[in-house]
């Protein structure tokens, strides 16, 4: 290896097993979704608006999932599926995601954020059965939510009371929760001790067979803004029993459970939801190339350029950041509460700015709800789902903010820096540490890599110059938090702080995210990809991460433009995903 | 062996927590019952690692981040602070 003479960045290595198989499995995808623009297709867009306007998911859409067994990316590999990794997860999900978000959550992902929770507590016959479920193609709901109580879960009255003879009975009301009508099982957050506090409740594995069918019923769906097809429903129990093995770990271990479960999830379901941003690029692009105003096409208009290769950026930063957080459950278990929070907190907030940004572009063909650019409006209601469902925004500020003095006082400018495996977007993984993720541990390598970086980041170009000088500043915004979080009364560490504190988690998490897409640089310098060897799109991302914390950088390099516009456009002509993973599209 | 983690009773200890909860919580530490469990005043999962978080930074004692939920009460946890310091002198003499 040549590592030792290039200490930032490693040459590419060959695929191996896991890159083969995740590229294979992403491309076999797309093949069996066909071409999204051809009306003929059952899964085009014309056809899943057919479906979200009627408040169906897709019938085709769930059959060629189903052929592809789905499900089988949920399981890990040593119970007989294909999870192997949480970035490859992602980059399998966000092909469905890119079609229809509908889809993507309601075949799907709930039953892999259900199963996390036993992977990492169950017993080994919970997880063989559960395994069982998935592979046969059954669905698993997740049921934490109670509308009383929202992100405020420790306040959760849903109870598994002991029963006379052994086991629980449960009882109570579980609220918008996806697939609960048709899942063969349910993951169920239940209080098990009247005590307030966080080991008041556990995780139970409900299987549908075999319940005593009188005493439970399937609450009425929900209509809601987006996500129309979605089986959004509730479950209502009254003294349900359940054998004493339905519980996943231990008694009161339910808390710790989810906090530990939500690490893997918020890493990775925003990366997946990335694909819908994606198709939404892909959709202006299209538009702004066809259309004329003023003898000009939209795309010859400064602005509306401008605002595509911004929505570029912003999939780039969003993906660098999602690798960095899907890589570190891997690589840095012990760090990645905050990573996972700053993950789903920056990424789902951008994007939806980025669809805002792009619908200005779209004009009055925005309000359209059928057609060539019909796709747009319904990813546009979709993608809030992200932020509302599973952790709100504030939620995961609120995760961060406790955590912010401590990270200060210990880590800042004190840790060593990431891996550079952590950025390394198609290198080999081992096994996902389900047991090694900590709740909390005051350690962040990641915000050192940008510490490192101010020292070794090249500047012979007018590019790597622009990196190095945007970097500098945003390593003084480090400090300044640091300066901040230290000195945060101990009113300011918890969910009621002021909103200038969850402000620091804001300028926290853009900060993460700038380290994020410098690490992805530093591995990619010397690598295949030539757009993301190339400083260009890294200076110009920083450039917006910084204006997004109020600094006004000096204008990048004019080739820096060229440049971006010239790839927005190769890859739409090519066909080409606009993430980092340049990945071919069925259309 | 940190001078810090030496005389501190459960009264000393008591104090200390009551009054940094008290901060959290922005009531008055004669508000804050020892007994009563830290929930019941709504101090929330997550900002019970923050407590943790400045026991560490006043006592340059590490601890586990869920303490505060295994030891839910001011006087629980003052208790197993004392365990804690005890066992830690112990190890280190």
């Amino acid at each position: 290896m040549l590592t030792g003479s290039l200490p930032q960045g490693a040459p590419e290595a060959p695929a191996t097993g896991q890159e083969t198989r995740v590229t294979a499995r992403v491309a076999e995808l797309e093949k069996r979704l066909g071409d999204p623009t051809d009306e003929k297709n059952p899964v085009s867009y014309a056809r899943l608006l057919e479906a979200d306007e009627a408040g169906e998911i897709s019938e085709a859409g769930e059959r060629v999932l189903d052929e592809a067994v789905l499900n089988a990316d949920f399981v890990p590999r040593e119970h007989g599926g294909r999870l192997e990794r949480i970035d490859t997860l992602v980059r399998v999900m966000r092909q469905v995601f890119r079609r229809d978000v509908t889809l993507g959550l309601g075949y799907g992902v709930t039953s892999f954020m259900a199963g996390v929770n036993v992977w990492t507590a169950g017993s080994a016959e919970q997880r063989e059965r559960l395994a069982r479920i998935l592979l046969d193609g059954g669905k698993v709901s997740v049921a934490y939510h109670e509308l009383a109580h929202g992100n405020d879960f420790v306040r959760n009255e849903f109870a598994a009371k002991d029963a006379p003879g052994g086991g629980y009975l449960l009882s109570g009301e579980k609220q918008v929760i996806n697939n609960a009508d048709r899942a063969a099982a349910w993951v169920l957050f239940s209080r098990t001790s009247q005590a307030p506090g966080s080991r008041s409740h556990s995780v139970v594995f409900a299987e549908r067979a075999g319940l005593d069918a009188g005493s439970y019923r399937v609450l009425p769906r929900y209509d809601a803004v987006g996500v129309r097809g979605c089986h959004l429903s509730g479950l209502h129990f009254d003294d349900t029993p359940v054998p004493a093995d339905a519980l996943v770990g231990k008694t009161g271990m339910g808390v710790e459970l989810a906090l530990r479960a939500f690490q893997i999830t918020r890493s990775a379901v925003p990366g997946m939801a990335l694909g819908a941003a994606d198709t939404s690029l892909r959709t202006v692009v299209s538009f702004a190339l066809g259309r004329e105003l003023y003898r000009k096409s939209v795309m010859d208009i400064p602005h509306a350029r401008a605002t595509l290769s911004g929505a570029f950026l912003d999939l780039l930063a969003c993906d660098s950041l999602s690798v960095a957080a899907t890589r570190a459950v891997h690589l840095l278990p012990d760090q990645t509460s905050v990573y996972a929070a700053a993950t789903k907190y920056l990424v789902p907030k951008m994007l939806t700015e980025t669809m805002h940004d792009l619908s200005i572009v779209l004009g009055a063909r925005f309000y359209v709800r059928e057609g060539e650019f019909g796709i747009f409006q319904k990813h546009i209601r979709d993608l809030p789902v992200l932020s509302l469902g599973h952790a709100g925004s504030a939620a995961c500020q609120a995760t961060i903010i406790p955590q912010l003095a401590r990270l200060a006082r210990r880590s800042w400018f004190a840790e060593d820096p990431a891996p550079g495996a952590l950025f390394r977007l198609r290198e080999d993984l081992p096994d996902i540490p389900f047991d090694k993720l900590t709740l909390a541990s005051g350690r962040d390598a990641l915000s050192a890599t940008l510490v490192a970086a101010v020292e070794e980041l090249p500047s012979s170009t007018p590019e790597e110059r622009a990196v190095h000088g945007i970097a500098l500043k945003m390593m003084d915004e480090l400090r300044q938090l640091q300066e901040a979080s230290l000195a945060l009364s101990p009113e300011n560490r918890t969910a009621l702080a002021s909103p200038a504190t969850f402000a620091l988690a804001d300028r926290y998490a853009v900060l993460l995210a700038a380290a994020s897409a410098i690490g992805v640089w530093q591995q990619a310098r010397f690598g295949d990809d030539t757009f993301l060897a190339d400083p260009s799109w890294l200076a110009a991302v920083l450039h917006r991460l910084a204006r997004r914390l109020g600094q006004q950088p000096p204008d990048l390099p004019a080739a820096v433009d060229a440049r971006l516009h010239e790839e927005v456009l190769r890859r739409f002509e090519s066909r080409r995903s606009f993430d980092l993973y340049n990945t071919p599209l069925a259309g | 062996m940190p001078a810090s983690l030496t005389g501190h009773t459960r009264e000393s200890l008591t104090t200390w927590l009551t009054e940094r909860i008290a901060l959290y919580l922005k009531r008055q530490p004669s508000e804050i019952d020892a007994a009563v469990p830290l929930a019941e005043y709504g101090l929330d999962s997550v900002a019970a690692f923050g407590l943790c978080g400045d026991i560490e930074e006043d006592f340059d004692f590490v601890l586990e981040p869920t303490a505060a939920w295994d030891y839910p009460t001011v006087h629980a946890l003052a208790d197993h602070l004392i365990a804690e310091f005890a066992a830690a002198e112990g190890g280190a003499s």
